[in-house]
Protein backbone atom coordinates (compact mmCIF):
# COMPACT_ATOMS: atom_id res chain seq x y z
CA UNK A 1 0.00 0.00 0.00
CA UNK A 2 2.74 2.46 0.98
CA UNK A 3 6.26 1.78 -0.21
CA UNK A 4 9.24 4.08 -0.11
CA UNK A 5 12.43 3.01 -1.77
CA UNK A 6 15.39 5.21 -0.97
CA UNK A 7 13.08 8.20 -1.23
CA UNK A 8 14.76 11.45 -0.28
CA UNK A 9 13.74 15.09 -0.26
CA UNK A 10 15.91 18.13 -0.69
CA UNK A 11 15.01 21.81 -0.35
CA UNK A 12 17.76 23.29 -2.47
CA UNK A 13 20.97 22.49 -0.60
CA UNK A 14 19.18 21.39 2.53
CA UNK A 15 18.46 17.71 2.94
CA UNK A 16 14.99 17.36 4.45
CA UNK A 17 14.88 13.59 4.33
CA UNK A 18 17.77 11.19 3.71
CA UNK A 19 17.15 8.17 1.46
CA UNK A 20 14.43 6.30 3.28
CA UNK A 21 12.88 2.92 2.66
CA UNK A 22 9.93 1.27 4.35
CA UNK A 23 6.72 -0.45 3.53
CA UNK A 24 3.30 -0.37 5.15
CA UNK A 25 0.94 -3.17 4.17
CA UNK A 26 -2.61 -3.09 2.83
CA UNK A 27 -5.45 -2.86 5.34
CA UNK A 28 -6.17 -0.79 8.37
CA UNK A 29 -3.75 0.19 11.06
CA UNK A 30 -2.26 3.16 12.83
CA UNK A 31 1.39 4.05 12.39
CA UNK A 32 3.04 6.68 14.53
CA UNK A 33 5.47 9.01 12.84
CA UNK A 34 7.77 10.09 15.61
CA UNK A 35 10.63 12.47 15.91
CA UNK A 36 11.64 15.76 17.47
CA UNK A 37 11.10 19.03 15.61
CA UNK A 38 13.23 19.11 12.46
CA UNK A 39 13.45 15.31 12.29
CA UNK A 40 11.96 15.14 8.81
CA UNK A 41 8.37 14.27 9.68
CA UNK A 42 6.89 17.06 7.59
CA UNK A 43 9.17 16.17 4.67
CA UNK A 44 7.98 12.59 4.81
CA UNK A 45 4.36 13.72 5.02
CA UNK A 46 4.85 15.93 1.99
CA UNK A 47 6.10 12.95 0.02
CA UNK A 48 3.29 10.69 1.23
CA UNK A 49 0.59 13.31 0.59
CA UNK A 50 1.88 13.92 -2.93
CA UNK A 51 2.73 17.55 -2.25
CA UNK A 52 6.28 17.18 -3.50
CA UNK A 53 8.08 14.67 -5.70
CA UNK A 54 11.00 12.83 -4.12
CA UNK A 55 14.41 14.33 -4.96
CA UNK A 56 15.66 10.76 -5.29
CA UNK A 57 14.24 7.25 -5.02
CA UNK A 58 10.60 6.27 -5.28
CA UNK A 59 7.37 6.82 -3.39
CA UNK A 60 4.50 4.47 -4.12
CA UNK A 61 1.05 4.79 -2.61
CA UNK A 62 -1.62 2.33 -3.77
CA UNK A 63 0.86 1.21 -6.43
CA UNK A 64 1.39 4.67 -7.97
CA UNK A 65 3.52 7.75 -7.40
CA UNK A 66 1.33 10.23 -5.49
CA UNK A 67 2.81 13.51 -6.77
CA UNK A 68 0.20 15.29 -8.93
CA UNK A 69 -1.60 11.99 -9.34
CA UNK A 70 -5.36 12.48 -8.94
CA UNK A 71 -5.93 8.71 -8.73
CA UNK A 72 -3.88 8.60 -5.56
CA UNK A 73 -4.73 12.01 -4.12
CA UNK A 74 -8.46 11.29 -4.13
CA UNK A 75 -7.73 8.35 -1.80
CA UNK A 76 -5.72 10.40 0.72
CA UNK A 77 -7.05 12.60 3.51
CA UNK A 78 -4.59 15.09 4.97
CA UNK A 79 -4.85 17.02 8.21
CA UNK A 80 -1.93 19.45 8.12
CA UNK A 81 -0.36 20.88 11.23
CA UNK A 82 -1.37 24.30 12.47
CA UNK A 83 -4.44 26.15 13.52
CA UNK A 84 -4.87 28.78 10.88
CA UNK A 85 -8.12 29.35 9.07
CA UNK A 86 -9.16 32.27 6.91
CA UNK A 87 -10.94 34.99 8.85
CA UNK A 88 -14.62 35.44 8.10
CA UNK A 89 -15.17 31.85 7.02
CA UNK A 90 -17.35 29.24 8.66
CA UNK A 91 -16.87 25.51 8.96
CA UNK A 92 -19.55 24.47 6.52
CA UNK A 93 -18.34 26.78 3.77
CA UNK A 94 -14.82 25.49 4.23
CA UNK A 95 -15.91 21.86 4.10
CA UNK A 96 -17.99 22.59 1.02
CA UNK A 97 -14.99 23.91 -0.88
CA UNK A 98 -12.76 21.04 0.22
CA UNK A 99 -15.46 18.51 -0.67
CA UNK A 100 -15.89 20.04 -4.11
CA UNK A 101 -12.12 19.87 -4.64
CA UNK A 102 -12.36 16.14 -3.93
CA UNK A 103 -14.98 15.75 -6.64
CA UNK A 104 -18.12 15.73 -4.51
CA UNK A 105 -21.14 17.79 -5.52
CA UNK A 106 -24.86 18.31 -4.96
CA UNK A 107 -26.70 16.09 -2.52
CA UNK A 108 -23.73 13.75 -2.28
CA UNK A 109 -21.62 16.62 -0.98
CA UNK A 110 -24.34 17.69 1.49
CA UNK A 111 -24.59 14.15 2.81
CA UNK A 112 -20.80 13.79 3.08
CA UNK A 113 -20.55 17.05 5.04
CA UNK A 114 -23.32 16.01 7.42
CA UNK A 115 -21.82 12.58 8.01
CA UNK A 116 -18.27 13.75 8.52
CA UNK A 117 -19.46 16.48 10.91
CA UNK A 118 -21.43 13.87 12.82
CA UNK A 119 -18.34 11.70 12.94
CA UNK A 120 -16.33 14.41 14.67
CA UNK A 121 -19.20 15.66 16.84
CA UNK A 122 -19.54 19.05 15.14
CA UNK A 123 -22.89 18.68 13.40
CA UNK A 124 -24.54 21.52 15.31
CA UNK A 125 -21.62 23.96 15.39
CA UNK A 126 -20.14 23.92 11.91
CA UNK A 127 -22.03 27.08 10.95
CA UNK A 128 -19.93 29.06 13.42
CA UNK A 129 -17.17 31.26 12.06
CA UNK A 130 -13.66 29.92 12.64
CA UNK A 131 -12.90 32.92 14.82
CA UNK A 132 -15.76 31.90 17.16
CA UNK A 133 -14.58 28.30 17.45
CA UNK A 134 -12.27 26.88 20.09
CA UNK A 135 -8.98 25.30 19.03
CA UNK A 136 -10.42 21.86 19.56
CA UNK A 137 -13.47 22.65 17.43
CA UNK A 138 -11.27 23.88 14.60
CA UNK A 139 -9.21 20.72 14.83
CA UNK A 140 -12.39 18.67 14.52
CA UNK A 141 -13.32 20.60 11.40
CA UNK A 142 -9.89 19.79 9.98
CA UNK A 143 -10.53 16.15 10.74
CA UNK A 144 -13.99 16.33 9.14
CA UNK A 145 -12.39 17.83 6.03
CA UNK A 146 -10.01 14.88 5.76
CA UNK A 147 -12.88 12.40 6.12
CA UNK A 148 -15.22 14.02 3.57
CA UNK A 149 -14.21 11.92 0.58
CA UNK A 150 -13.73 8.69 2.52
CA UNK A 151 -10.01 8.30 2.00
CA UNK A 152 -8.20 4.98 2.38
CA UNK A 153 -5.14 6.67 3.84
CA UNK A 154 -5.36 9.38 6.50
CA UNK A 155 -2.28 11.46 7.21
CA UNK A 156 -2.54 13.48 10.40
CA UNK A 157 0.19 15.96 11.25
CA UNK A 158 0.19 16.73 14.98
CA UNK A 159 -3.58 16.21 15.23
CA UNK A 160 -3.77 16.56 19.01
CA UNK A 161 -2.29 20.03 19.20
CA UNK A 162 -4.57 22.35 21.12
CA UNK A 163 -7.12 19.70 22.03
CA UNK A 164 -8.37 19.29 25.55
CA UNK A 165 -7.95 15.84 27.15
CA UNK A 166 -11.52 14.76 26.42
CA UNK A 167 -11.29 15.79 22.78
CA UNK A 168 -7.95 13.92 22.51
CA UNK A 169 -9.47 10.73 23.85
CA UNK A 170 -12.45 11.10 21.52
CA UNK A 171 -10.19 11.64 18.53
CA UNK A 172 -8.12 8.61 19.52
CA UNK A 173 -11.29 6.53 19.70
CA UNK A 174 -12.31 7.77 16.28
CA UNK A 175 -8.90 6.89 14.85
CA UNK A 176 -9.05 3.41 16.33
CA UNK A 177 -12.49 2.86 14.84
CA UNK A 178 -11.41 4.12 11.44
CA UNK A 179 -8.40 1.87 11.63
CA UNK A 180 -10.49 -1.17 12.47
CA UNK A 181 -12.77 -0.20 9.54
CA UNK A 182 -9.80 -0.72 7.21
CA UNK A 183 -8.29 2.74 7.02
CA UNK A 184 -4.54 3.18 7.19
CA UNK A 185 -3.70 6.11 9.46
CA UNK A 186 -0.33 7.80 9.81
CA UNK A 187 -0.11 10.08 12.84
CA UNK A 188 2.81 12.41 13.21
CA UNK A 189 3.70 13.67 16.64
CA UNK A 190 6.63 14.76 18.70
CA UNK A 191 4.84 13.75 21.87
CA UNK A 192 5.60 10.11 22.51
CA UNK A 193 2.81 9.54 24.99
CA UNK A 194 0.16 10.41 22.43
CA UNK A 195 1.46 7.92 19.91
CA UNK A 196 2.09 5.29 22.56
CA UNK A 197 -1.60 5.38 23.49
CA UNK A 198 -2.61 4.85 19.90
CA UNK A 199 -0.23 2.34 18.43
CA UNK A 200 2.92 0.34 18.91
CA UNK A 201 3.76 0.57 15.23
CA UNK A 202 6.14 3.48 14.69
CA UNK A 203 8.41 5.14 12.21
CA UNK A 204 11.09 6.97 14.13
CA UNK A 205 12.82 9.87 12.43
CA UNK A 206 15.76 11.89 13.60
CA UNK A 207 17.72 14.57 11.77
CA UNK A 208 16.19 13.64 8.43
CA UNK A 209 16.84 9.93 8.79
CA UNK A 210 14.53 7.03 9.44
CA UNK A 211 16.13 5.46 12.51
CA UNK A 212 13.72 2.64 13.11
CA UNK A 213 10.53 1.09 11.85
CA UNK A 214 8.38 -1.53 13.52
CA UNK A 215 6.73 -2.16 16.85
CA UNK A 216 8.29 -0.73 20.00
CA UNK A 217 9.37 -4.15 21.40
CA UNK A 218 10.80 -5.16 18.01
CA UNK A 219 12.84 -1.99 17.79
CA UNK A 220 13.86 -2.24 21.43
CA UNK A 221 15.18 -5.73 20.82
CA UNK A 222 17.38 -4.48 18.04
CA UNK A 223 19.07 -2.03 20.38
CA UNK A 224 21.79 -4.43 21.51
CA UNK A 225 23.96 -1.68 22.87
CA UNK A 226 21.38 -0.90 25.48
CA UNK A 227 20.60 -3.81 27.85
CA UNK A 228 17.01 -3.99 28.97
CA UNK A 229 16.42 -2.90 32.54
CA UNK A 230 14.06 -4.95 34.68
CA UNK A 231 12.96 -3.90 38.12
CA UNK A 232 12.34 -7.04 40.18
CA UNK A 233 10.54 -6.22 43.41
CA UNK A 234 10.87 -8.93 46.01
CA UNK A 235 10.68 -9.55 49.76
CA UNK A 236 14.20 -10.99 49.54
CA UNK A 237 16.12 -8.77 47.17
CA UNK A 238 19.46 -10.37 48.08
CA UNK A 239 18.22 -13.75 46.90
CA UNK A 240 17.13 -12.24 43.58
CA UNK A 241 20.57 -10.65 43.24
CA UNK A 242 22.33 -13.91 44.05
CA UNK A 243 20.29 -15.76 41.44
CA UNK A 244 20.77 -12.99 38.83
CA UNK A 245 24.58 -12.85 39.01
CA UNK A 246 24.70 -16.51 38.06
CA UNK A 247 22.92 -15.76 34.75
CA UNK A 248 25.10 -15.11 31.71
CA UNK A 249 22.73 -12.45 30.35
CA UNK A 250 23.21 -10.12 33.30
CA UNK A 251 25.19 -7.01 32.44
CA UNK A 252 24.67 -4.87 35.53
CA UNK A 253 22.89 -5.03 38.84
CA UNK A 254 21.90 -2.34 41.29
CA UNK A 255 19.74 -2.30 44.31
CA UNK A 256 16.70 -0.13 44.77
CA UNK A 257 14.24 0.16 47.65
CA UNK A 258 12.79 -3.35 47.94
CA UNK A 259 13.86 -4.27 44.42
CA UNK A 260 16.80 -5.28 42.29
CA UNK A 261 17.33 -3.58 38.97
CA UNK A 262 18.76 -6.00 36.48
CA UNK A 263 20.30 -4.89 33.17
CA UNK A 264 20.19 -7.88 30.86
CA UNK A 265 20.96 -8.74 27.27
CA UNK A 266 18.97 -11.25 25.24
CA UNK A 267 15.70 -10.91 27.15
CA UNK A 268 14.25 -13.75 25.08
CA UNK A 269 16.67 -16.11 26.81
CA UNK A 270 16.65 -14.43 30.19
CA UNK A 271 12.92 -14.04 30.78
CA UNK A 272 12.02 -17.76 30.46
CA UNK A 273 14.78 -18.54 33.00
CA UNK A 274 13.35 -15.93 35.36
CA UNK A 275 9.89 -17.38 34.86
CA UNK A 276 11.13 -20.91 35.64
CA UNK A 277 12.92 -19.72 38.75
CA UNK A 278 9.79 -18.02 40.02
CA UNK A 279 7.66 -21.05 39.23
CA UNK A 280 10.15 -23.26 41.11
CA UNK A 281 9.85 -21.01 44.16
CA UNK A 282 13.51 -19.92 44.03
CA UNK A 283 12.61 -16.23 43.82
CA UNK A 284 9.97 -14.63 46.06
CA UNK A 285 8.79 -12.20 43.41
CA UNK A 286 6.39 -9.36 44.19
CA UNK A 287 6.46 -7.44 40.89
CA UNK A 288 8.34 -7.33 37.60
CA UNK A 289 8.57 -4.02 35.80
CA UNK A 290 10.46 -3.46 32.54
CA UNK A 291 11.88 0.04 32.86
CA UNK A 292 12.96 0.79 29.30
CA UNK A 293 10.69 -1.18 27.03
CA UNK A 294 8.49 1.83 26.46
CA UNK A 295 8.49 4.27 23.59
CA UNK A 296 10.27 7.00 25.54
CA UNK A 297 13.23 4.77 26.27
CA UNK A 298 13.46 3.53 22.67
CA UNK A 299 13.29 7.07 21.42
CA UNK A 300 15.95 8.25 23.85
CA UNK A 301 18.35 5.41 22.99
CA UNK A 302 17.91 5.81 19.25
CA UNK A 303 18.32 9.54 19.21
CA UNK A 304 21.30 9.42 21.60
CA UNK A 305 23.04 6.76 19.51
CA UNK A 306 22.54 8.78 16.35
CA UNK A 307 23.23 12.22 17.73
CA UNK B 1 -19.29 15.83 22.81
CA UNK B 2 -18.82 12.22 21.69
CA UNK B 3 -17.24 11.32 18.37
CA UNK B 4 -18.88 8.57 16.36
CA UNK B 5 -17.41 6.21 13.83
CA UNK B 6 -18.28 7.66 10.43
CA UNK B 7 -20.40 6.00 7.84
CA UNK B 8 -19.50 7.87 4.71
CA UNK B 9 -20.77 7.73 1.14
CA UNK B 10 -18.69 5.96 -1.51
CA UNK B 11 -15.67 7.82 -2.76
CA UNK B 12 -16.55 9.97 -5.81
CA UNK B 13 -15.35 9.18 -9.28
CA UNK B 14 -12.69 11.53 -10.61
CA UNK B 15 -14.89 12.74 -13.42
CA UNK B 16 -17.64 13.86 -11.06
CA UNK B 17 -18.13 17.30 -9.56
CA UNK B 18 -16.93 20.72 -10.66
CA UNK B 19 -13.51 21.39 -12.12
CA UNK B 20 -11.04 22.60 -9.44
CA UNK B 21 -10.63 25.90 -11.33
CA UNK B 22 -14.37 26.57 -11.03
CA UNK B 23 -14.42 25.53 -7.36
CA UNK B 24 -11.50 27.75 -6.37
CA UNK B 25 -12.61 30.73 -8.47
CA UNK B 26 -16.14 30.51 -7.07
CA UNK B 27 -14.76 30.42 -3.54
CA UNK B 28 -12.54 33.47 -4.13
CA UNK B 29 -15.21 35.52 -5.90
CA UNK B 30 -17.68 34.78 -3.17
CA UNK B 31 -15.16 35.88 -0.58
CA UNK B 32 -14.44 39.15 -2.42
CA UNK B 33 -18.13 39.94 -2.81
CA UNK B 34 -18.70 39.21 0.88
CA UNK B 35 -16.17 41.84 1.91
CA UNK B 36 -18.88 44.25 2.92
CA UNK B 37 -16.74 47.31 3.68
CA UNK B 38 -14.81 47.11 0.42
CA UNK B 39 -17.90 46.30 -1.57
CA UNK B 40 -19.74 49.30 -0.14
CA UNK B 41 -16.85 51.78 -0.55
CA UNK B 42 -15.91 50.85 -4.08
CA UNK B 43 -19.47 50.14 -5.16
CA UNK B 44 -20.40 53.64 -4.05
CA UNK B 45 -17.42 55.22 -5.86
CA UNK B 46 -18.07 53.42 -9.13
CA UNK B 47 -21.82 54.01 -9.02
CA UNK B 48 -21.20 57.71 -8.47
CA UNK B 49 -18.81 57.86 -11.43
CA UNK B 50 -21.22 55.93 -13.61
CA UNK B 51 -24.07 58.20 -12.61
CA UNK B 52 -22.04 61.26 -13.62
CA UNK B 53 -21.32 59.64 -16.98
CA UNK B 54 -24.99 58.99 -17.61
CA UNK B 55 -26.01 62.50 -16.50
CA UNK B 56 -23.44 63.96 -18.92
CA UNK B 57 -24.89 61.83 -21.69
CA UNK B 58 -28.42 62.87 -20.91
CA UNK B 59 -27.36 66.53 -20.76
CA UNK B 60 -25.78 66.17 -24.17
CA UNK B 61 -28.95 64.60 -25.49
CA UNK B 62 -31.10 67.41 -24.13
CA UNK B 63 -28.83 70.08 -25.59
CA UNK B 64 -28.91 68.42 -29.01
CA UNK B 65 -32.64 67.88 -29.04
CA UNK B 66 -34.17 70.85 -27.18
CA UNK B 67 -34.49 74.01 -29.29
CA UNK B 68 -34.50 76.09 -26.11
CA UNK B 69 -30.99 74.95 -25.26
CA UNK B 70 -29.60 75.66 -28.75
CA UNK B 71 -27.35 78.41 -27.45
CA UNK B 72 -25.48 75.96 -25.27
CA UNK B 73 -24.80 73.57 -28.13
CA UNK B 74 -21.46 74.95 -29.20
CA UNK B 75 -20.23 75.21 -25.64
CA UNK B 76 -21.47 71.69 -24.86
CA UNK B 77 -19.79 70.23 -27.92
CA UNK B 78 -16.54 71.79 -26.81
CA UNK B 79 -16.58 70.48 -23.22
CA UNK B 80 -18.39 67.22 -23.89
CA UNK B 81 -16.85 65.83 -27.02
CA UNK B 82 -18.57 62.79 -28.41
CA UNK B 83 -15.78 61.47 -30.62
CA UNK B 84 -12.90 59.14 -29.92
CA UNK B 85 -11.65 61.18 -26.95
CA UNK B 86 -15.00 61.03 -25.23
CA UNK B 87 -15.43 57.29 -25.76
CA UNK B 88 -11.86 56.45 -24.77
CA UNK B 89 -12.46 58.59 -21.70
CA UNK B 90 -15.14 56.21 -20.48
CA UNK B 91 -12.25 54.19 -19.07
CA UNK B 92 -9.83 56.81 -17.84
CA UNK B 93 -7.86 57.79 -14.75
CA UNK B 94 -10.88 58.79 -12.67
CA UNK B 95 -12.11 55.23 -12.95
CA UNK B 96 -8.75 53.46 -13.15
CA UNK B 97 -7.32 55.02 -9.97
CA UNK B 98 -10.12 53.70 -7.72
CA UNK B 99 -9.94 50.44 -9.67
CA UNK B 100 -6.27 50.00 -8.75
CA UNK B 101 -7.16 50.72 -5.12
CA UNK B 102 -9.96 48.21 -5.31
CA UNK B 103 -7.63 45.57 -6.75
CA UNK B 104 -5.10 46.22 -3.98
CA UNK B 105 -7.70 46.24 -1.21
CA UNK B 106 -10.13 43.55 -2.26
CA UNK B 107 -8.17 41.26 -4.59
CA UNK B 108 -4.67 41.72 -3.16
CA UNK B 109 -5.15 38.89 -0.69
CA UNK B 110 -6.11 36.37 -3.33
CA UNK B 111 -2.86 34.39 -2.97
CA UNK B 112 -1.31 35.91 0.14
CA UNK B 113 -4.29 34.85 2.25
CA UNK B 114 -3.62 31.24 1.24
CA UNK B 115 0.05 31.72 2.16
CA UNK B 116 -0.84 33.28 5.51
CA UNK B 117 -3.26 30.53 6.48
CA UNK B 118 -1.21 27.75 4.83
CA UNK B 119 -4.13 26.68 2.68
CA UNK B 120 -2.11 25.79 -0.40
CA UNK B 121 -0.66 22.50 0.92
CA UNK B 122 -4.16 21.36 1.72
CA UNK B 123 -5.40 22.37 -1.74
CA UNK B 124 -2.51 20.56 -3.43
CA UNK B 125 -3.27 17.49 -1.32
CA UNK B 126 -6.51 17.28 -3.34
CA UNK B 127 -6.59 16.47 -7.05
CA UNK B 128 -5.66 20.08 -7.89
CA UNK B 129 -2.69 20.85 -10.13
CA UNK B 130 -0.64 24.00 -9.58
CA UNK B 131 -1.83 25.26 -12.97
CA UNK B 132 -5.45 24.79 -11.82
CA UNK B 133 -4.69 26.83 -8.73
CA UNK B 134 -3.02 29.72 -10.51
CA UNK B 135 -5.61 29.71 -13.31
CA UNK B 136 -8.42 29.94 -10.76
CA UNK B 137 -6.70 32.84 -9.03
CA UNK B 138 -6.03 34.60 -12.33
CA UNK B 139 -9.64 34.08 -13.41
CA UNK B 140 -10.95 35.63 -10.20
CA UNK B 141 -8.49 38.52 -10.39
CA UNK B 142 -9.57 39.14 -14.01
CA UNK B 143 -13.32 38.84 -13.46
CA UNK B 144 -13.41 41.46 -10.71
CA UNK B 145 -12.04 44.47 -12.67
CA UNK B 146 -14.02 43.32 -15.69
CA UNK B 147 -17.19 43.35 -13.61
CA UNK B 148 -16.44 46.98 -12.76
CA UNK B 149 -15.47 48.06 -16.28
CA UNK B 150 -18.31 46.35 -18.15
CA UNK B 151 -21.03 48.70 -16.87
CA UNK B 152 -18.86 51.65 -17.96
CA UNK B 153 -18.67 50.16 -21.43
CA UNK B 154 -22.20 48.92 -21.82
CA UNK B 155 -24.43 51.24 -19.79
CA UNK B 156 -23.50 54.60 -21.44
CA UNK B 157 -23.77 52.96 -24.83
CA UNK B 158 -27.09 51.30 -24.05
CA UNK B 159 -28.37 54.51 -22.47
CA UNK B 160 -27.48 56.56 -25.51
CA UNK B 161 -29.02 54.03 -27.83
CA UNK B 162 -32.20 54.13 -25.80
CA UNK B 163 -32.30 57.91 -26.04
CA UNK B 164 -31.43 58.51 -29.66
CA UNK B 165 -30.76 55.27 -31.49
CA UNK B 166 -27.79 55.20 -33.81
CA UNK B 167 -27.82 58.95 -34.10
CA UNK B 168 -27.20 59.33 -30.37
CA UNK B 169 -24.14 60.79 -28.78
CA UNK B 170 -22.33 57.44 -28.45
CA UNK B 171 -21.50 55.42 -31.51
CA UNK B 172 -21.71 51.71 -31.97
CA UNK B 173 -17.90 51.68 -31.74
CA UNK B 174 -17.94 52.18 -27.95
CA UNK B 175 -18.48 48.57 -26.87
CA UNK B 176 -16.55 47.20 -29.86
CA UNK B 177 -13.44 49.21 -29.00
CA UNK B 178 -13.77 49.46 -25.25
CA UNK B 179 -14.32 45.76 -24.68
CA UNK B 180 -10.87 44.74 -26.01
CA UNK B 181 -9.33 47.62 -24.06
CA UNK B 182 -11.14 46.49 -20.90
CA UNK B 183 -9.95 42.91 -21.44
CA UNK B 184 -6.32 44.00 -21.77
CA UNK B 185 -6.64 46.27 -18.74
CA UNK B 186 -8.24 43.44 -16.78
CA UNK B 187 -5.42 41.06 -17.73
CA UNK B 188 -2.75 43.58 -16.78
CA UNK B 189 -4.35 44.45 -13.46
CA UNK B 190 -4.90 40.77 -12.68
CA UNK B 191 -1.27 39.88 -13.48
CA UNK B 192 0.18 42.71 -11.35
CA UNK B 193 -2.16 41.90 -8.46
CA UNK B 194 -1.41 38.17 -8.65
CA UNK B 195 2.35 38.77 -8.70
CA UNK B 196 2.15 41.21 -5.79
CA UNK B 197 -0.11 38.89 -3.83
CA UNK B 198 2.20 35.94 -4.42
CA UNK B 199 5.15 37.89 -3.04
CA UNK B 200 3.30 39.15 0.02
CA UNK B 201 2.86 37.23 3.23
CA UNK B 202 -0.53 38.66 4.14
CA UNK B 203 -3.43 40.52 2.48
CA UNK B 204 -2.33 43.72 4.21
CA UNK B 205 1.15 43.36 2.74
CA UNK B 206 -0.41 42.67 -0.67
CA UNK B 207 -2.18 46.02 -0.53
CA UNK B 208 1.21 47.66 -0.10
CA UNK B 209 2.81 45.55 -2.79
CA UNK B 210 0.17 46.35 -5.43
CA UNK B 211 0.25 50.08 -4.78
CA UNK B 212 4.01 49.98 -4.41
CA UNK B 213 4.43 48.37 -7.82
CA UNK B 214 2.02 50.79 -9.50
CA UNK B 215 3.39 53.92 -7.87
CA UNK B 216 7.02 52.79 -7.88
CA UNK B 217 7.10 51.98 -11.58
CA UNK B 218 5.26 55.24 -12.32
CA UNK B 219 7.90 57.18 -10.39
CA UNK B 220 10.77 55.39 -12.13
CA UNK B 221 9.06 55.80 -15.52
CA UNK B 222 8.55 59.48 -14.79
CA UNK B 223 12.22 59.95 -13.91
CA UNK B 224 13.33 58.25 -17.14
CA UNK B 225 10.75 60.16 -19.17
CA UNK B 226 11.97 63.45 -17.72
CA UNK B 227 15.67 62.66 -18.03
CA UNK B 228 15.46 61.30 -21.57
CA UNK B 229 12.81 63.76 -22.75
CA UNK B 230 10.47 61.01 -23.92
CA UNK B 231 7.18 60.21 -22.25
CA UNK B 232 7.25 56.75 -23.82
CA UNK B 233 9.30 55.63 -20.81
CA UNK B 234 6.08 55.84 -18.86
CA UNK B 235 5.30 52.46 -20.46
CA UNK B 236 7.27 51.03 -17.52
CA UNK B 237 4.26 51.81 -15.38
CA UNK B 238 1.16 49.57 -15.37
CA UNK B 239 -0.82 52.65 -14.41
CA UNK B 240 0.19 54.46 -17.61
CA UNK B 241 -0.37 51.32 -19.66
CA UNK B 242 -3.95 50.84 -18.54
CA UNK B 243 -4.64 54.47 -19.34
CA UNK B 244 -3.02 54.19 -22.77
CA UNK B 245 -4.98 51.21 -24.11
CA UNK B 246 -8.41 52.85 -24.56
CA UNK B 247 -6.71 55.87 -26.17
CA UNK B 248 -4.77 53.73 -28.63
CA UNK B 249 -7.69 51.52 -29.55
CA UNK B 250 -9.90 54.56 -30.20
CA UNK B 251 -7.03 56.25 -32.03
CA UNK B 252 -7.31 59.50 -30.07
CA UNK B 253 -5.38 62.49 -31.35
CA UNK B 254 -2.72 62.68 -28.63
CA UNK B 255 -2.41 59.36 -26.81
CA UNK B 256 -0.37 59.08 -23.64
CA UNK B 257 1.83 56.37 -25.17
CA UNK B 258 2.51 54.97 -28.62
CA UNK B 259 1.59 51.47 -29.74
CA UNK B 260 5.03 49.81 -29.54
CA UNK B 261 5.97 50.77 -25.97
CA UNK B 262 2.42 50.09 -24.78
CA UNK B 263 2.40 46.64 -26.33
CA UNK B 264 5.90 45.82 -25.10
CA UNK B 265 5.23 47.14 -21.59
CA UNK B 266 1.95 45.25 -21.31
CA UNK B 267 3.39 41.95 -22.54
CA UNK B 268 6.41 42.28 -20.26
CA UNK B 269 4.36 43.15 -17.19
CA UNK B 270 1.84 40.35 -17.75
CA UNK B 271 4.61 37.81 -18.43
CA UNK B 272 6.78 38.90 -15.50
CA UNK B 273 4.08 39.06 -12.83
CA UNK B 274 2.48 35.84 -14.02
CA UNK B 275 5.88 34.16 -13.85
CA UNK B 276 6.34 35.44 -10.29
CA UNK B 277 2.90 34.16 -9.31
CA UNK B 278 3.51 30.73 -10.88
CA UNK B 279 6.92 30.44 -9.27
CA UNK B 280 5.68 31.46 -5.83
CA UNK B 281 2.73 29.08 -5.83
CA UNK B 282 4.41 25.91 -7.03
CA UNK B 283 4.16 22.95 -4.65
CA UNK B 284 7.68 23.39 -3.28
CA UNK B 285 6.58 26.79 -1.97
CA UNK B 286 3.57 25.18 -0.32
CA UNK B 287 5.51 23.49 2.44
CA UNK B 288 3.61 22.27 5.48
Amino acid sequence: MIRLERASLRYGDILGLSPTSFELPEGGGITGLLGPNGAGKSSLIQLLAGLLPPSGGEVNIFGEAPFRNPNVLVRIGLVPEGDRFPVGLNGTRWLRMMGELSGLSGSELDAAIQRSLLAVGMETRAQLGFSSMSKGMRQRIRMAQALLHEPDLLILDEPFNGMDPEARLNLMDLMRELSSAGKRIIVSSHILGEVAQLTERILLLFRGRLLAEGSVPEIRELLDRHPIELRVASEDVRQVARWAVEQGELVALRMDEGAAILAVRNPRDFLPKLQDAIAAGQLPLRALDPLDLNLDAVFQYLTKDNA
Amino acid sequence: MPIYAPSLPPRPELSEGSHPIAVLAKFDLRRVVKRKVGFFIFGFIFLAILLVELIVLYGKYLINTSPGLGGLKEFANRIMTQGADYQAGLIDWWMLVPLWFMMAFMVGGIISRDSLYRIRPLIYAHPVRPQDYITAKALSAFIIPMAVMLPFVLLPWGFSLAMAGKAGPIWISAPLYLLPAAIIIGLLMAAVTLGASAMAGSPRASFGWVLGIVLGTSAIGGIFAGALQSKQWMAMSPYALVQAWPQLIFNVSDPLLKWAPTLAGTVLHIAFWTWIAVKRTKPSEAVL
